[in-house]
C-alpha cells in the first residue's frame, strides 16, 4: 500500500512553480512523485466528452511531448485528461495528475488502471487530504494548481462552457503561455478552442510547434508519428480512404465502397487487429491517430 | 333418475375431464350444484333453468342435484352450462343415455336458450381425443377452433334444442371439418409486412438473418426514429413456416387467453409480441390467482420484442432469464403449479443513451455518467443471452429518397431454412436445436476451428480485449454464419463477422 506524503509550504520539495501563484495551496498530498522542476512540464486538458478527433489528438499530444522530455499534467478526468495522460504513458514518460479529491481516492473510477500506473510512473497529487471526497467545487480551484504547475497549458477540446477554459483564463492569469487545437467551426466540441484562438491563444497544429515555444528542439518522435507503412490490401484501402475521425456506419461504408457486407465486416475486423481504425461506438468506425 | 356427461376444465394451457352428473329424486322442488364450484359455475343453474324453461322444458317439481368431479379441483369458466343442461335432460329422460357416452360437451347458455362461445375450446378438443372420445359438442362460433385437433368429431351448435334434436337423431348436424393444411397455407399475407419495405440498413438486416438463423438473442441500438421497431416486426417474416404442430401448440394458448379471432380456428402466424415497458412481472411470466400465461408464453415459437429494454423494470426483465434457459415457465400459485411453453426468440431495442444520440457529439447532451447509468440498467446476466448486437445508424436524406427495393423476405427466409435444416441434421439426437442453445462443452465439439482461424481468433481475443464469454458467444455466431454460408468449417471471414457483432463498448457495459 503506497503511502500518501505531504509537502507544506516552505519545504524544499515544495514546487518552486506554485509558489509564485495566486492562492496557492498550503501543501500538497502527494503519491508517487512530484514534477521534476527542472524539466518542462504542459497540461493538457479538455472535455470529459470527447470525440474521436479530440481522444485520438489528446493521446497524440500526450505521447509526443512526453517522449522529447515533456512532464505532463493533467487531471485524470474522463475523455481528455486521460487520453493525455495515457498517450505520455505511452512514450514511458512522466506524467501527474492533480485530483480534486484525496489522493487515496480514484475518481472517476474508470480510471483505476490509470491511476495506479501514475502512482508508479508519475505522481497524483491533491490539496485536499486523503479521504476527502470528489465533491464539485473542488475541481475549478485544482485547475490552478494544473495550470500553476506547468509552462504551458493546451486545451484538446472544450464546448463553449468548460472547466478547461478556466485551467485557461487561470494559466493566462499566472502568465504561461495557452495553446488550443483548432477544430471546425460547427463542432459545439471545439468552440471554446476555436474561440481561445480568437483571442490570441497559441494554434497547437503540431506537438513540434509546442516544443519550439517551450525552447526543446525536436530531436525524438515518438516512432508512431511518423508515417508508418502498414501493408493494406487494395479493398483495406478503399475501406480505410473512406474513414476519417468522424464516426461512420457500416451502411455508409457499403454505400461508398460498394462492397459486399460481409467483405466490409473482414476489412474492418482486420484493420482493427492492423491498429489503423477503430470502433468508437457499436457499430461505428473511425480512423486512429490521424496524421497530422 | 341419473345421468352424467363429460367435460372439461381448463388449467393452464392444458384440460382436465370432469364429469358432470345429475340426479332427480323426491324432494323439496331446488337445484343443488356441488363439486368445488367457481362462481361463475355456480350461477349456471340460473342460466339453465331459464334456458330449458325458454326452450319448451318444463322442470319437474323434484329436487335436482347436480355434482362436478373430481371434486378436488376448481371448476371455473362458463363452459359447464351445456354439460349441466345435458346431463339433467339425460336424467329426465329427454335425451338418450346411451348417446351421452363418449361425448365431451362444453358451452355457456344464454337465458333464451342459445349456445355461447368459450376461451380455451382448443385444449378442451385435443383433451377429447386423448380421452378417446368420439364426439364433441361445441358452440358453433368455436367449432373450427376445435376441429382443427385431428381425428375428432366436432359438432357444432347455436342452440339447446339443437342438441336436444341432435342427441334424439331428429336432426343431423354435419361434423364441422378443416383442412389444417390448408389453414396453414392460408395465413400466408404477413399483414403485409416485408424486409424489402426497409430502405438501407443492410448491415442490421443481415444481423437479424443471422440471428434468426441460429436462434441468438438479438440487441439493436440505434438513435430515435432508425428503424428499429420497423426490423424488429418483421423478424417473423424471415422466421420459418410454422408446421400444424407448432400452430396448434400456439392456437392452444391463445384460445385459453381468448386472444383467438372469431372463425379463425388455427393462429397461422409466428406471433410478435411487443409488451409495453410499463409491463408488471406477472404479466410477462404469466400468472394471477388462476395463472394465465402472461407475454412469453404469447411470443411462444415467435418473437418476444422489447423496445426500449433499459425503461423495463429490473424484476420484470430478470424473469426472463430462466425461460430463456429451459424454454417454459413454472409458475406456482396455492392452487398449483402450473407450466406454460415459453420458446421465444428475444430481440430487444434501445437507445444508445438517454437523448438517444450518443456518439454523435453534436446532438447528444448527455454525459459519461447519464450514459453509463442509462446502459447499466440491463444486468450482465441478460446482456451474456444476446448474442448478436447490432447498431441501427440514422440515414441521410438522400439515402431516404432511395427507392430501390431491398431484399425480399421470402427470398431471406429461403436461407434461413436451410441454415435450420443444416442444424436440424448436425444435432440429431442431442439435446440442442439451435447453434445459440450451445453450452461451452459443446462450443468445443462443434464450432472447431483449423489451425489458421485458432491463431486469427486468438489475435482477436488479445486486441480487443474480449472475455472468455465473449469468446463462446463469437464462436456460436460463427458457426450459424457458416451454416448459412453452407459451409462446414468455420473461417477466417465467419469468425470476422461474428466478431463485429459482439457487444460494443466495454467502456460502458463489463
Amino acid at each position: 500500500m503506497e503511502r500518501t506524503e505531504y509537502v507544506a509550504y516552505g519545504e524544499p520539495a515544495y514546487p518552486e512553480k506554485l509558489k509564485k501563484i495566486h492562492a496557492r495551496p498550503p501543501g500538497l498530498y502527494v503519491r508517487g512523485k512530484l514534477p521534476d522542476p527542472e524539466a518542462p512540464a504542459v497540461a493538457i486538458v479538455g472535455a470529459r466528452m470527447c470525440s474521436a478527433y479530440g481522444r485520438s489528438k489528446a493521446r497524440e499530444f500526450g505521447r509526443v511531448l512526453a517522449a522529447n522530455g515533456v512532464q505532463i499534467i493533467s487531471g485524470l478526468a474522463r475523455g481528455i485528461d486521460g487520453c493525455a495522460q495515457e498517450g505520455a504513458l505511452e512514450a514511458k514518460g512522466r506524467t501527474f495528475a492533480v485530483l480534486g479529491c484525496g489522493v487515496d481516492i480514484c475518481y472517476p473510477r474508470e480510471n483505476y488502471r490509470l491511476y495506479e500506473q501514475l502512482i508508479r510512473e508519475g505522481g497524483v497529487i491533491s490539496e485536499y487530504p486523503d479521504g476527502e471526497q470528489p465533491v464539485n467545487w473542488h475541481f475549478p480551484a485544482r485547475n490552478r494548481i494544473i495550470s500553476g504547475l506547468a509552462d504551458l497549458v493546451l486545451v484538446i477540446e472544450a464546448k463553449e462552457k468548460s472547466g478547461s477554459l478556466i485551467t485557461a483564463d487561470l494559466a493566462l492569469e499566472q502568465g504561461k503561455d495557452v495553446f488550443a487545437l483548432p477544430g471546425r467551426v460547427t463542432d459545439p466540441l471545439s468552440m471554446g478552442c476555436n474561440r481561445l484562438i480568437a483571442q490570441g491563444a497559441g494554434i497547437a497544429l503540431r506537438p513540434e510547434e509546442l516544443l519550439e515555444g517551450l525552447g526543446i528542439p525536436f530531436g525524438k518522435s515518438d516512432g508512431k508519428s511518423k508515417k508508418m507503412k502498414i501493408p493494406l490490401e487494395k479493398n483495406e484501402v478503399s475501406v480505410y480512404a473512406c474513414l476519417d475521425l468522424v464516426p461512420k456506419s457500416v451502411d455508409e461504408i457499403m454505400a461508398v465502397t460498394a462492397l459486399p457486407i460481409q467483405e466490409v465486416f473482414q476489412i474492418l475486423l482486420s484493420l482493427q487487429l492492423k491498429e489503423c481504425i477503430e470502433e468508437a461506438a457499436k457499430g461505428k468506425f473511425v480512423r486512429r491517430d490521424f496524421p497530422v | 333418475m341419473f345421468s352424467s356427461v363429460l367435460s372439461a376444465c381448463v388449467c393452464g394451457i392444458e384440460s382436465v375431464p370432469v364429469h358432470v352428473e345429475a340426479d332427480i329424486s323426491d324432494g323439496l322442488p331446488v337445484m343443488n350444484m356441488v363439486g368445488y364450484l367457481a362462481s361463475e359455475v355456480k350461477e349456471a343453474q340460473d342460466r339453465v333453468r331459464s334456458a330449458m324453461r325458454n326452450t319448451g322444458i318444463r322442470l319437474p317439481v323434484k329436487r335436482i342435484t347436480v355434482n362436478l368431479w373430481p371434486a378436488d379441483i376448481r371448476k371455473a369458466g362458463s363452459a359447464f352450462d351445456l354439460p349441466i343442461a345435458s346431463a339433467i335432460l339425460g336424467a329426465l329422460g329427454m335425451v338418450p343415455a346411451d348417446r351421452l357416452v363418449n361425448v365431451l360437451i362444453a358451452g355457456e347458455l344464454s337465458l333464451h336458450g342459445e349456445v355461447n362461445p368459450v376461451n380455451g375450446i382448443l385444449a378442451v378438443a385435443a383433451g377429447a381425443r386423448e380421452w378417446k372420445c368420439d364426439c364433441c359438442i361445441v358452440p358453433k362460433q368455436n367449432a373450427r377452433e376445435a376441429a382443427a385437433v385431428p381425428g375428432l368429431t366436432v359438432i357444432g351448435v347455436q342452440t339447446l334444442a339443437e342438441v336436444i334434436a341432435y342427441l334424439n337423431d331428429e336432426t343431423a348436424l354435419q361434423p364441422e371439418y378443416v383442412n389444417p393444411e390448408e389453414l396453414i397455407t392460408e395465413g400466408e399475407a404477413e399483414g403485409g409486412m416485408d424486409y424489402a419495405d426497409i430502405i438501407g440498413q443492410e448491415a442490421v438486416k443481415r444481423a437479424a438473418e443471422v440471428a434468426v438463423s441460429g436462434r441468438h438473442n438479438l440487441l439493436l441500438i440505434g438513435p430515435p426514429g432508425t428503424g428499429k421497431t420497423m426490423i424488429a416486426k418483421r423478424i417473423p417474416t424471415i422466421l420459418p413456416r410454422l408446421s400444424m404442430e407448432e400452430s396448434l401448440e400456439i392456437t392452444k394458448i391463445y384460445s385459453v387467453c381468448g386472444l383467438l379471432q372469431k372463425e379463425d380456428g388455427l393462429i397461422r402466424k409466428r406471433p410478435f409480441r411487443s409488451p409495453h415497458h410499463t409491463v408488471t412481472m406477472n404479466a410477462l411470466a404469466g400468472g394471477g390467482r388462476i395463472p394465465r400465461p402472461g407475454e412469453i408464453s404469447l411470443a411462444h415459437l415467435g418473437v418476444l420484442f422489447l423496445d426500449e429494454v433499459p425503461e423495463f423494470s429490473k424484476p420484470a426483465l430478470e424473469i426472463l432469464r430462466q425461460p430463456m434457459e429451459e424454454r417454459v415457465i413454472h409458475i406456482a400459485r396455492n392452487r398449483g403449479n402450473y407450466t406454460f411453453p415459453a420458446d421465444f426468440m428475444l430481440a430487444a431495442a434501445m437507445n444508445p443513451c438517454r437523448c438517444g444520440f450518443y456518439p454523435d457529439m453534436e446532438k447528444c447532451s448527455c454525459n459519461t455518467a447519464e450514459i453509463k447509468r442509462y446502459l447499466g440498467k440491463i444486468s450482465g446476466p441478460l446482456l451474456d443471452r444476446m448474442d448478436i448486437c447490432a447498431e441501427v445508424p440514422g440515414m441521410e436524406y438522400e439515402r431516404l429518397t432511395d427507392r430501390r427495393k431491398g431484399e425480399s423476405s421470402a427470398a431471406i427466409r429461403e436461407r434461413v431454412s436451410i441454415a435450420h435444416e443444416i442444424q436440424r441434421r448436425r444435432y440429431e439426437g442431442t439435446p440442442f436445436r439451435y447453434n445459440a442453445e450451445l453450452t461451452p462443452a459443446a462450443i468445443g465439439r462443434y464450432c472447431t476451428l483449423g489451425k489458421k482461424e485458432e491463431a486469427f481468433l486468438a489475435a482477436v481475443f488479445e486486441k480487443l480485449d474480449m472475455s472468455m464469454r465473449g469468446c463462446h458467444r463469437v464462436l456460436r455466431v460463427a458457426r450459424t454464419i457458416a451454416d448459412l454460408d453452407g459451409s462446414n468449417r468455420i473461417l477466417t471471414k465467419h469468425l470476422s463477422e461474428a466478431v463485429m457483432y459482439r457487444m460494443g463498448d466495454r467502456k460502458f457495459w463489463h
